[in-house]
């Protein structure tokens, strides 16, 4: 750790923070209530805020520079292609199978599936512009 | 080749500046300089002037363009 600058600590430390919230919540069949999604925002903030704080205080060097600037915007512009290419896959299947009929919007549980399935884009996008800009540091741009 | 090369290593070895050191008076961090030195990322127009100036040479004598060089 003692070789990488301040912004590739945090970044390492937000995926961390990622894997180990959206990971259990996805992977262990989590997403059936609103209380989960809520209780995960909470954790996220939480541990990174924690985590963060960590970082500053055992890094002196907490320069950035317009090298930090320009992988930030690659990851973000990363991060917003996935999310805009799965936002139309989405809205697209969605508009087919309200086409064909088959999908049963009196159901109550419709509005927290559509909540779960916009928030893992969400998350994948999030994680992509995470791992885009640690790939960009590992590369050094 | 890179389209921007640059002579900052041997510059600086001349002059018994560690890239800390060098990172400090340009404002980047020692990873931006390492990014630098290996030609893995060409700097703005201010940054490498002020590489320029805290290495005491003209802009030219630290950074070259080659117009046939891949970016």
């Amino acid at each position: 750790m003692a070789g990488l600058s301040y912004r590739e600590k945090t970044l390492y430390a937000s995926l961390v923070v990622e894997i180990l919230v959206y990971g259990p919540y996805f992977f262990l069949h989590r997403q059936n209530s609103v209380n989960n999604v809520a209780g995960m925002i909470i954790a996220i903030i939480v541990l990174q805020v924690v985590l963060q704080l960590i970082i500053a205080a055992l890094t002196r060097n907490r320069v950035t520079d317009e090298r930090d600037r320009l992988i930030e915007l690659r990851g973000y512009r990363a991060g917003y292609l996935v999310l805009a290419s799965l936002m139309v896959i989405g809205l697209g299947m969605l508009w087919f199978h309200a086409t064909v009929g088959h999908l049963p919007l009196d159901n109550p549980m419709m509005g927290l599936h559509f909540l779960s399935v916009f928030f893992g884009m969400l998350v994948i996008a999030d994680i992509t512009k995470t791992v885009t800009q640690i790939a960009a540091y590992r590369r050094t741009v | 080749m890179p389209s921007i090369r640059n002579q900052i290593r041997d510059l600086r070895a001349q002059r018994e500046i560690t890239q800390q050191e060098l990172a400090d008076r340009i404002g980047v961090t020692r990873q931006t300089v390492i990014a630098i030195e290996q030609d893995k990322y060409s700097p703005s127009l201010e940054t490498a002037f002020k590489v320029a100036i805290a290495l005491g040479v003209p802009l030219e004598q630290c950074f070259q363009y080659d117009p046939h060089g891949k970016r």
